[in-house]
């Protein structure tokens, strides 16, 4: 997992609690902490922290991943803005990741493995994406995708009938477009 | 140490153990950079190599289609060089005989020179010598002329061939075409009329000799695009403004269709049959002008002929190396 996400983690932690509790959980998890966002760390290193933080919230894992998601959109276009500017609209946003930003991030890490995100425009309020990964991140990508909706400012439900998590080998996400 | 210290200092660590970490991926990245531009300037000198390599047996190739043209060239005059020395060698025995004659005539005394007088009259009689006075001075200077194209001939040979400049001096590219034209001069016969417009050039700072390789490959071309063609013409005009010089080379020959003409300058493209033509000789022109910070155009109707329109920076107007990125 790529430093910048532990990076951001940290960062919604300490809003939330300050830098005393980003010590605290790091303490608790057992790991070194001091990540920075060019290197690449274990992914088991990411969900131990997780784990205490879910713990230390007093909220369901789902929820805390959800919130997650959502605020490291944020993050991540704040520090990337070109990936953003470059799409003038939610579904080719989307679209891109795949080809353009992750295109990005192999350039920079050769060992980065990263989910395969495959879009497939069902009409013009629906989106089919197909999302797999070793590390079954399906609720993490939902929340980025509500974030990338906000940033774009689109209200939008997902709907999520095929999932690794049950068994299938990859995840569907029907990203719809809502009108109110 | 206070609770408070305790936090901020283990924060601090952890930010410190954070940026030592970037550190180490800048340190990283950079050495891969080194080796991996290392590794490209590797490869760079390779092709550069290879390039060289390419441009050298393209060159004997053309130097192979030139020989039996070259080789009429040069048996022309020699041939009545050696016609004309065929001659004088007739006509040196009695001119010798004559001369000595005359000087034993004028050792004898007025009253003993009329026999002897006599002997020379006939002698310039029978052999005709009369005649080879009048021929003389033309047999001279026609040899002198024959001998004189066959150096010129050779010269331009040598300046074609010569491989081993790599460097750039100045040249008057009309010069350097006017050369090239010699070289061809048996090769288009009486069929091809060459209409040549060169008007004069600032000089270019080039490789004259890899110039003149374009130019002769261009005109070979034309030569070869105008078989069998009536009224068969190859025009070369020159011109020059403030910054380039212009080489047009055109032919009234076949022409190409458009599918061809964007493909002239892909390496190994050909539309001679297998065995004739490298399809090496416009990739490598493209090359070499490109290399001088030149481009080089073709316009061209089927049926109609072929324009080759050349571009070269003059002296004191290349683009610097900043310019071209």
């Amino acid at each position: 997992m790529k430093g910048v996400v532990f990076n951001i983690l940290e960062d919604m932690v300490t809003e939330r609690g300050g830098l005393h509790l980003w010590q605290k959980v790091l303490d608790k998890a057992g790991v070194e902490g001091g990540y920075t966002a060019v290197a690449t760390y274990g992914d088991e290193e990411l969900f131990e922290i997780v784990g205490v933080v879910v713990e230390e919230l007093g909220l369901p894992a789902e929820e805390v991943i959800g919130a997650f998601g959502v605020y490291m959109f944020g993050q991540l276009a704040r520090r990337y803005p070109a990936f953003v500017d470059n799409c003038d609209d939610f579904f080719s946003f989307l679209e891109s990741i795949d080809s353009v930003i992750h295109l990005e991030v192999r350039k920079l890490m050769t060992e980065t493995q990263l989910p395969s995100i495959e879009c497939i425009r069902q009409s013009d309020t629906e989106l089919l994406i197909n999302y797999s990964s070793p590390r079954k991140l399906c609720i993490l990508a939902e929340g980025l995708i509500y974030g990338a909706a906000e940033q774009y400012g689109n209200k939008i439900k997902i709907d999520h009938p095929v999932c690794m998590h049950k068994s299938a080998d990859h995840c569907e996400l029907r990203v719809s477009l809502t009108n109110e | 140490m206070s609770d408070e210290a305790e936090l901020y200092r283990r924060a601090y660590e952890r930010e410190r153990d954070a940026r030592k970490a970037a550190e180490q991926v800048v340190e990283d990245t950079t050495r891969e950079l080194y080796r991996k531009n290392q590794k490209l300037e590797e490869s760079l000198k390779q092709l550069k190599d290879q390039q060289r390599v390419l441009i050298q047996n393209e060159k004997l190739a053309m130097l192979g289609t030139l020989a039996a043209g070259i080789a009429h060239e040069i048996n022309n005059p020699m041939a009545f060089v050696h016609a004309n020395l065929e001659s004088l060698a007739d006509y040196l025995e009695p001119y010798q005989e004559l001369v000595e004659k005359q000087a034993a005539a004028l050792k004898l005394a007025p009253q003993e020179q009329a026999v002897a007088r006599e002997e020379i009259a006939r002698l310039i009689e029978s052999a005709d010598l009369e005649f080879f006075q009048e021929e003389l001075p033309d047999l001279m200077s026609d040899t002198r002329e024959g001998l004189e194209r066959v150096r010129e001939i050779v010269g331009n040979l040598r300046t074609f061939a010569r491989t081993h400049s790599q460097e750039r001096r100045s040249a008057d590219l009309v010069a350097g075409i006017q050369s090239t034209l010699k070289l061809l001069n048996s090769q288009f016969g009486t069929d091809v009329s060459v209409m040549q417009s060169l008007q004069p050039l600032p000089l270019v700072n080039c490789n004259i000799s890899e110039l003149n390789q374009v130019f002769l490959n261009l005109l070979v071309n034309a030569g070869h695009a105008l078989e069998g063609r009536k009224g068969a013409t190859i025009s070369i005009s020159t011109r020059a403004d403030k910054k380039f010089a212009y080489v047009e080379i055109a032919d009234n020959g076949c022409g190409m269709s458009d599918a061809i003409k964007e493909q002239i300058f892909v390496p190994f493209f050909t539309t001679k049959p297998v065995g004739k033509g490298t399809g090496m000789g416009m990739s490598i022109a493209y090359g070499i002008i490109a290399e001088h910070g030149g481009e080089i155009h073709v316009e061209s109707q089927e049926g109609e002929g072929t324009r080759f329109i050349i571009k070269l920076p003059i002296e004191g107007s290349e683009p610097s190396v900043k310019d071209a990125v």
